[in-house]
Formats: C-alpha cells, sequence, structure tokens
C-alpha cells in the first residue's frame, strides 16, 4: 500500500460516518487518500483504515467480489467497493455511504439480520421430488434442466439489489429480490419437489406483490442473477396459485 | 456475562463447520449445536475456492490411484491411513453435496462431469464452473438452515476456549454489534476456523484468514504441526495476489515467460504435448510450478509487473465460448480487475501464499490432543496434504473431515457431563477482561496496522518459496520483536459498537503466534521438501533425519519449541517424487514391476 | 447497556425522478397513460357511430382538427416508447426460455420481440392504407 505522505497524487473520499456512542446522526468525514490506477475503492478505505483513521468501520473479506461482504453505495450507486476502481469512476470527490434502504449500525456497516431471516424463509434446500441415498448415487441434471436455475444460484447476497428497490425501502417487510432469486433457484430445480411450499411464503403485499418491477435489482446486480425476472415470474406463479387453490386436489 | 449453553460448540461457518454442524444436527436432533462465525457464514473463505474438489467416479479411476498421487504430491509426509480414509470417503461426500443441490457441471447425459488438475493422474475433480467453493458454501449454509439445533451466532469473535478438568468446554464469544461478551459452554468444542494465508504479503487469502482457531488450540498446549509447509500458488494477480484456478491450467491454459517460451519443460515438467496430459507441464503440482517461477525469476526471463515480477497465464486458445462456460469467475476478474479479456490477451500471474498445510494435529477422526476438542479443515492438520498439498484435495477434505468431527463430538458429547458451570463462566469473564485490555490499554503508541504489515513483509522475505537460515532466523528475531512491540499497542478506537479496530488487533495477536509457528518450523526443518525449499546446503530431501512431522509447542514470552513426531507409512514407500517424462517412466517401471 | 443504536436514513421521497433507470421507470409507466387515452378515443368514435351518422360525422371533424393531430402525435410518442419499453421488461416477467441446452438472453427476446411487433404494425398500416384507398 502507497505511503501517504510520499503519494503524488490523491483522491478525495467523503465518508458518511456513524458512531451511535457519539454521533446523533450521519455526517461526512473527508479523506485524501494517496492514489494509484489499479486501486479500488475497498483499498482506499483500507488506506483510511490503517493510515488516516482506524476508527472507520467496514465489512470486507474476499477482494475479489463473491463473498458478498463489501456492498456501499459509491457516488450514490450500490456497488461492492472490492471491484469499483477508483480509475473507472468520474474526477472529483468518491462519495461512499452505507448500503440505502438498511438501518446503519456504525460507519459503512449495515444490519443484515433481516436480509439472513428472509433467506431462511422460503425453505432454501433441496426438498427432494423423489429422495434418493448416498449410496444411490447423484440425480441426472441435464446441462438443460441446470440451465434452468443456474443464474439465480449465482447470488452472493451482497444485499445491492435490496439497497436498489425503493419498494424494499418503503416496506422494510417486503420479501425483496435476493430472497425470491434464491426461491427460484429451488423452485427451478429439477431435483426439488418444495415449490407448493415455497409459493405459500410469498403471497400477499409482504411477499412478490409490492414489487413494480421497477427493475433496478438486476441492473445493480454484480452477478447477472436477474432477481426482477425471479420476482415477476413468481407473480404469475402467485396469482396462478390464487384461482388453482380452489381446485387444486391437496387444497385445504 | 451472557451464558448460552450448548451440547456441540463449532467455531467457524465455512465448509467444514456448516458440514459439520450438519452431521450433529442429523446424528442427533436433541444436541443443541452453537455455530459461531466471526463473519455470515456465507462470507466464510470457502466462498473463494475457485476450481474444485476431488473424488474418484470415472471408471477408469480408482482410490489407489488418488492415494498414489496424493502420498506423492505430499512427498510422504501424508499419514498415509488418513490418507486412505479420505479417499474413500470423499466421492460419498460429493454425492451428498449434490443431493443437497450444488450445482456440480454435468455432462450432456446429466451425470457428473469431471476436470483435470495438477498432480492428478486421472481427471477427479468435482466443479461447479470455476466458482466452486461459492456453491459448495451457499448449499451447506442454506441446508444447514433446515435444522431447528443448530443455533447460529453469526458475526461473533471467539476471543478463547474454555478449557476446563483438562477438557475443552466452550469459548468465549464477542458480537461486534454490541461489544458484549457470551460463555458459550458446551461438552465438546469443533474448531473449523481455516487456515492462516494473511500472515504473507502476497496471498491469495481473504482477511478474515487470521490462524484464528489454530492460535486458540496453540496458547492451550495443542502443538501445532508441519506449519513450516506454506503453499504458493503459482497463478496469482501480482500485487493482490488473488486466485487465477488451478482450473485454468486443467481446461488446457499454458504458462509462458517473457519470451513467450513454456518453461516449465526446463524443470522436468516436460514433454510439451499438443493436448494437455495429466501431472505434465502445467499439470504439475503447485510447489514445482512456484518453484520453477522462482528459478526463471533468477534467470531473468519473467518481467517486471507494479505488483512484483510475473510470467504469462495463455488462455487465448481455449476460446471466448470454452472460457465463458468453464471460467467465468476468472474472466470476470481479468476483465475488471485488469482490463484483460483472456481470450484476447494474456495474464501476467506471479505465485502468492495460499494454503497452510499445517494447522492443528488431529487423529483418523478428527481428535486434537486435549480431549473434547476437535479440528477439520484448513486449521486442522489431518495429515492428508503432507509437504504439498494437490489442489482440490482441501475441499474435500472439509466435508469427509467435516463430517467426521460432527459425529465424534456427538459421541463424545454424550460420554461426558458438564463442568461446574459458574466455573466455567469465571474463566469466560477472565478472557474477555483480557480481550478488553487490549482495547483500553494506554499502550507505548504501537499501531497495530504497521506491525502488521512488518509481519507480512518479514514472512515473505525469510520464508518465502526458497528459504535459507539467515533470512528464517532474521525473520525469527523480527517476530520477536514485533510480538514485544504488540504488547504495546495503542488503540484509537475505545467504542463498544462495531469496533474492528478492536477485532482486527486482537486477530493480529492471533497471526504473530502463528506466523512464529511456521518461522521457528522452518527454520528447524534441515531439509528441501515439497514446499519447504532450502538453498543453503539442505537442497535434499533427508528421510532419515527428516521424514517427520514438526511439531511447534507454544512458550509464552519465548520462541515456540521444536520437535517431531513420526509419519505413518502403510503401503507407499518414500520414493523419488517425479513428474513429467521421469514420473510417466518411473510409474511405468512400478506397474511393470506389480505385475 | 449497549451503545447500539441503528440509524434508519429516510427514503429519498423523490426516488421516482431520480435520475437514471429509476427516471425511466417512472417514465414508461407513465407512457401506459398514452395507450389508454387512445383506447379512450377508439372507445368515443365507437359511441359516436351507433348514436348516428351526426355524431359520427362531429367525431370525423373532431380527428381532422389540428388539436386532435397533435394529441395524436404526442400519443404516438407516447405509445411508440411504450412499446419499446414495455418488450425491455418483457425478458424480466417470463420464465427463462432455454434453447438447446442454453439460456436465451434477455437482449435477443426482447430484439425478437420488437421486431415482430413492428412487423405487426407495419402490415396493419399497410391493410389501413389498402382498405382506405
Amino acid at each position: 500500500m502507497p505511503d501517504v505522505a510520499l503519494a503524488a497524487k490523491t483522491v478525495q473520499l467523503k465518508v458518511l460516518r456513524y458512531r451511535p456512542g457519539q454521533d446523533a446522526e450521519p455526517s461526512y468525514g473527508t479523506f485524501e487518500v494517496p492514489y494509484t490506477d489499479d486501486m479500488s475503492v475497498l483499498q482506499a478505505l483500507q488506506t483510511i483504515k490503517d493510515e488516516l483513521d482506524s476508527s472507520l468501520s467496514f465489512r470486507w473479506s474476499c477482494r475479489m467480489a463473491v463473498c458478498g461482504s463489501c456492498g456501499m453505495m459509491i457516488n450514490g450507486t450500490p456497488k461492492l467497493a472490492c471491484n469499483t476502481f477508483l480509475r473507472n469512476l468520474p474526477k472529483g470527490p468518491v462519495t461512499v455511504e452505507p448500503l440505502n434502504n438498511f438501518p446503519i449500525e456504525r460507519d459503512l456497516v449495515v444490519s443484515v439480520g433481516d436480509f439472513v431471516k428472509k433467506i431462511e424463509s422460503i425453505y432454501p434446500y433441496i426438498i427432494p421430488k423423489t429422495p434418493k441415498t448416498v449410496e444411490e448415487g447423484p440425480y441426472l441434471q441435464t446441462p438443460a434442466q441446470m440451465a434452468a436455475y443456474e443464474s439465480f444460484s449465482d447470488c452472493i447476497n451482497c444485499m445491492l439489489c435490496y439497497a436498489a428497490c425503493p419498494q424494499f425501502g418503503e416496506n422494510p417487510a417486503f420479501i425483496g429480490p435476493g430472497a425470491m432469486a434464491l426461491l427460484q433457484r429451488y423452485n427451478g430445480d429439477s431435483r426439488d419437489g418444495g415449490q407448493q411450499k415455497r409459493l405459500d411464503t410469498i403471497h400477499g403485499e409482504d411477499g412478490v406483490w409490492s414489487c413494480t418491477a421497477v427493475g433496478v435489482c438486476s441492473e445493480v446486480c454484480p452477478k447477472q442473477v436477474d432477481p426482477a425476472n425471479a420476482i415477476n415470474q413468481n407473480k404469475t406463479n402467485s396469482a396462478f396459485d390464487f384461482f388453482l387453490r380452489f381446485v387444486r386436489k391437496d387444497a385445504r | 456475562m451472557d451464558h448460552f449453553d450448548a451440547d456441540v460448540l463449532i467455531v467457524g461457518a465455512g465448509g467444514a463447520g456448516l458440514r459439520a454442524a450438519i452431521a450433529v444436527a442429523e446424528a442427533d436432533p436433541s444436541l443443541t449445536v452453537a455455530l459461531v462465525s466471526k463473519v455470515l457464514p456465507m462470507r466464510s473463505h470457502t466462498v473463494a475456492a475457485e476450481g474444485g474438489s476431488a473424488g474418484v467416479i470415472q471408471s477408469t479411476d480408482s482410490l489407489e490411484a488418488h492415494f498414489h498421487d496424493t502420498v506423492a504430491g505430499g512427498d510422504w509426509l501424508c499419514e498415509q491411513d488418513v490418507v486412505e480414509f479420505f479417499v474413500s470417503r470423499s466421492t460419498p461426500e460429493m454425492i451428498q453435496l449434490e443431493h443437497w443441490g450444488c450445482p456440480w457441471n454435468r455432462k450432456p447425459d446429466g451425470n457428473i462431469n469431471v476436470r483435470a488438475f495438477g498432480g492428478m493422474k486421472i481427471e477427479r475433480t468435482w466443479f461447479a464452473a470455476d466458482r466452486s467453493g461459492f456453491h459448495i458454501l451457499h448449499t451447506l449454509f442454506q441446508t444447514s438452515t433446515k435444522f431447528p439445533s443448530i443455533k447460529r451466532f453469526d458475526e461473533y469473535f471467539c476471543v478463547d476456549l474454555i478449557v476446563d478438568d483438562g477438557r475443552a468446554q466452550g469459548a468465549t464469544v464477542l458480537s461486534p454489534v454490541t461489544g458484549a461478551f457470551t460463555a458459550i459452554t458446551a461438552r465438546s468444542v469443533i474448531l473449523a476456523t481455516g487456515g492462516a494465508g494473511r500472515v504473507f504479503r502476497q496471498n491469495t487469502n481473504g482477511g478474515v484468514v487470521t490462524g484464528d482457531g489454530m492460535a486458540l488450540a496453540y496458547r492451550h498446549g495443542v502443538p501445532l504441526r508441519d506449519m513450516e509447509f506454506m503453499q504458493y500458488h503459482p497463478t496469482c494477480m501480482p500485487g493482490t495476489g488473488l486466485l487465477f484456478t488451478e482450473a485454468c491450467r486443467g481446461e488446457g491454459g499454458h504458462l509462458v515467460n517473457k519470451d513467450g517460451y513454456r518453461y516449465l519443460q526446463d524443470y522436468g515438467l516436460g514433454p510439451v504435448t499438443p493436448e494437455p496430459r495429466n501431472k505434465t507441464m502445467e499439470l504439475g503440482p503447485r510447489d514445482r510450478l512456484s518453484q520453477a517461477f522462482w528459478h526463471e525469476s533468477q534467470k531473468g526471463r519473467t518481467f517486471e509487473t507494479p505488483g512484483g515480477d510475473a510470467v504469462w497465464l495463455d488462455l487465448r486458445h481455449l476460446g471466448a465460448a470454452k472460457i465463458k462456460e468453464r471460467l467465468p469467475l476468472i474472466r470476470e476478474m481479468a476483465i475488471e480487475f485488469m482490463d484483460i479479456d483472456p481470450a484476447l490477451g494474456q495474464i501476467p500471474v506471479r505465485p502468492a501464499v495460499h494454503y497452510t498445510m499445517g494447522g492443528v494435529p488431529t487423529d483418523i477422526r478428527t481428535a486434537t490432543s486435549l480431549p473434547g476438542l476437535y479440528a477439520a479443515g484448513e486449521c486442522a492438520s489431518s495429515g492428508i496434504h503432507g509437504a504439498n498439498r494437490l489442489g482440490s484435495n482441501s475441499l474435500a477434505e472439509l466435508f469427509v473431515f467435516g463430517h467426521v468431527a460432527g459425529d465424534e463430538a456427538v459421541k463424545f458429547s454424550r460420554g461426558v457431563s458438564a463442568s461446574d458451570s459458574g466455573k466455567l463462566i469465571d474463566q469466560a469473564k477472565a478472557s474477555a477482561a483480557k480481550a478488553l485490555s487490549l482495547r483500553d490499554q494506554k499502550g507505548g503508541g504501537e499501531r497495530h496496522a504497521v506491525l502488521r504489515k512488518e509481519m507480512a513483509l518479514t514472512m515473505e522475505k525469510g520464508c518465502g518459496i526458497y528459504r535459507d537460515a539467515a533470512g528464517m532466523q532474521a525473520t525469527c528475531d523480527k517476530l520477536a520483536e514485533l510480538k514485544r512491540r504488540y504488547r504495546e499497542v495503542t488503540l484509537e478506537d475505545k467504542s463498544a459498537v462495531w469496533n474492528t479496530d478492536w477485532v482486527t488487533a486482537l486477530e493480529l495477536g492471533y497471526e504473530l503466534d502463528v506466523a512464529e509457528a511456521v518461522a521457528a518450523s522452518a527454520l528447524a526443518r534441515r531439509e528441501s521438501r515439497g514446499a519447504h525449499q532450502r538453498l543453503d546446503g539442505y537442497e535434499n530431501r533427508d528421510d532419515a533425519h527428516f521424514l517427520a512431522h514438526s511439531l511447534a509447542t507454544y512458550r509464552e514470552a519465548a520462541a515456540p519449541e521444536i520437535s517431531y513426531g513420526p509419519v505413518k507409512i502403510t503401503t507407499s514407500q518414500p520414493a523419488v517424487r517425479a513428474y513429467g517424462a521421469l514420473g510417466e517412466a518411473l510409474e511405468a517401471k512400478k506397474d511393470a514391476a506389480h505385475a | 447497556m449497549s451503545e447500539s443504536r441503528p440509524y434508519r436514513r429516510p427514503i429519498d421521497p423523490k426516488w421516482w425522478w431520480a435520475p437514471g433507470p429509476y427516471r425511466a421507470y417512472t417514465l414508461r409507466e407513465l407512457s401506459g397513460v398514452a395507450v389508454a387515452l387512445y383506447g379512450a378515443v377508439l372507445f368515443a368514435g365507437l359511441i359516436c357511430l351507433v348514436s348516428g351518422p351526426m355524431a359520427w360525422d362531429s367525431f370525423l371533424g373532431f380527428l381532422r382538427s389540428p388539436v386532435s393531430i397533435v394529441l395524436h402525435l404526442v400519443l404516438l410518442a407516447g405509445v411508440v416508447y411504450h412499446v419499446k419499453t414495455w418488450f425491455e421488461t418483457l425478458p424480466k416477467t417470463m420464465p427463462k426460455m432455454i434453447v438447446n441446452g442454453k439460456q436465451v438472453p434477455a437482449t435477443e427476446i426482447t430484439r425478437k420481440a420488437q421486431m415482430v411487433a413492428a412487423g405487426c404494425s407495419l402490415v396493419l398500416v399497410v391493410i389501413a392504407a389498402w382498405a382506405f384507398r
């Protein structure tokens, strides 16, 4: 990491700070950070923490856009700090804020508990259509069957889609894009038989029906998961299910 | 102080920890599992594993072949009975993951597809594109949510183990969210905390890989085994150290020097063939490839980058379609980080620290020398990797030994009763007070960020790909100095909520202990074997003196004591370790002798 | 007592007019009004038709007025924009299309659907021009 004192070029970072022990509400802190061409926003934040102000808090780990820890608002757009490079941002100060629509615990750290609960609520595991023992070997699944759900399985749970979703902002109980992508990942899997059980969790305003197809969730997704597709497909499923429940054999 | 009583405590919720938790929940749903992780489970470093996981599945393959590749790959420092067990249990674990939903790559007919990997005679690496670890971790995490007996402690940091009556009985954990401590008591404890690659400067590891579990056990008198064997992965991004998976070469990628020459043929890995050939050239083992890079660099046949010298990884001949299908993450990283489309341009790469072969020694059933304490995954030294791990054996290890650890912890928990909880909580309070004192102490003004950088630099200098006594001694001395200075650390941040200044300072304490074990073990091994290569008169393997596991024992305020333990040999006697044409000739000779 | 005190930032009440994708979304939804108005014009014509020749003639008179022509140009622009963006949204609302084991990219679905829509419109215009020649 470059030495702050010797750096030839610097970049200014405006970081939204909030320390609940001392601040009534968030406010911006400004840092001059040495600039190099290969520097990510995450590296800039690490430089601040290591050399300028060790009290700045943020989550990070893998540095390669797969662990999903470092989602934040960069110049107003939800992004992963580790694969957002300073060289690609417009000239001038870079604004860094915690993810929109989530409670801020401190600085760039937001509450993740509700999101994890939503993931857990949709039965995020295979409910086997035909149970099989390990001794019986793997299930067959053709590449075409895999393609039906594969892109939804690429979600890294970074929560950028939630930060982009105004309906989640309005209604924090809304199941939201990420959890719906996960639901579709299992519902679309040829090995799975839990579709009805999952469908029962997403009717109503807190289910799919808060979505008005703004679609920005899919635009900000760093892994091209297309959660908007997962939600809107399931609006159709939810609507069909509403009418079919009267004629279904297993209807209550 | 809050108190939570569990039957089994698992520290770490990556691949091994989650697999262990599910094993406990399946074996006995009436037992409560406390699953502690310092990050959300899906952030654990298993997520970054790319290439895949080894398990014999092709009809042309055999458990014996996997065994021999692993033992020879480890330069005969493997526990051979454990390797036998491991290879036999690996495939069932892969199938189990498949049943839980892991999107393993398939052949057109729907059967499991496998790819080639370094040092493996036959293709046996199960893979999910080049995001195998990611898919495995998410599959395990999501599956774990179906078991109500698993009580997760997400984002809780472990500051100490609770040891009473001569056995492990829990841990003291800190919640950064509140700054408060909890005493978790349990009948048995499983460590699944991962490796320690962050003690080196250029490494492929996530920020969380700081050797916590190793240091926790080590401080409680459990020695660390074979710590001198740190794996350098040959193809990493200069500067950041980020990994370009071995699958790049498994799929047919080439390594060329600045003159466009496939230099591996000069280091006993040839011949060059038009099609990739297992255990030859780019499909050699990681230690040999990293060592070949070092020699190329000495000869001036590498080129300079701002992140150090490098060679080219050439994937262009694979074509855009194959790169997109098999190596999407690699493609994305090259494009986003380096502005290089691997279908059009070559990627500069150099070796970086990737994996900790050593760790907390366990027997074949994952038990450590401390009763009630089990270890699985990278934090453990189960004995399957020896002096050099083969690519794709480490993911398989997580599930085989995570599963066993869960089963063993269940058995142990059923057989013992808890000590008086008041006594255990008092111990937790003492540990909490110690952790708090680091936050609140006035100190001598030392900044831990500075110490961390100096540690990582001295490790790279003295304990790199090639080593000599003077360099390793200098590193040992430097680490002793850093440990002294660590006691004078002053934190700027004294607050309670999300005080990451404090947590990373605690992590540095773990890192310094583990680093010391690495350097002292390296200095004591006067031979060259696998990932430990010396230049100062000990260039050869010395089975007479060093066919032995090193054991580093912790000493308060002194360098660790190094001793040696025996290596279990069953069917494979130490022999010449060769790859390429020589390897094939030796194997043919062996086969002929058998016939 | 913990110092923990999560802070919830208010959401921007004007998010729907924020530059970029949010404004594009609002315009897309608004352009749906043009489609409805077109429908209303047609419906008014139908009512006039059943009300007798006088009503029908005054409806035709209205259609020829400058106000109506301006209105129709504005509505046409709105409808064309709505058609374009509707097909851009289409792939987000339907199950994944798998052809030969590969997922069909969203852009391709949109492009093909827009071409079909444009083709249909052209055929209608030709038929109308032929009928009123």
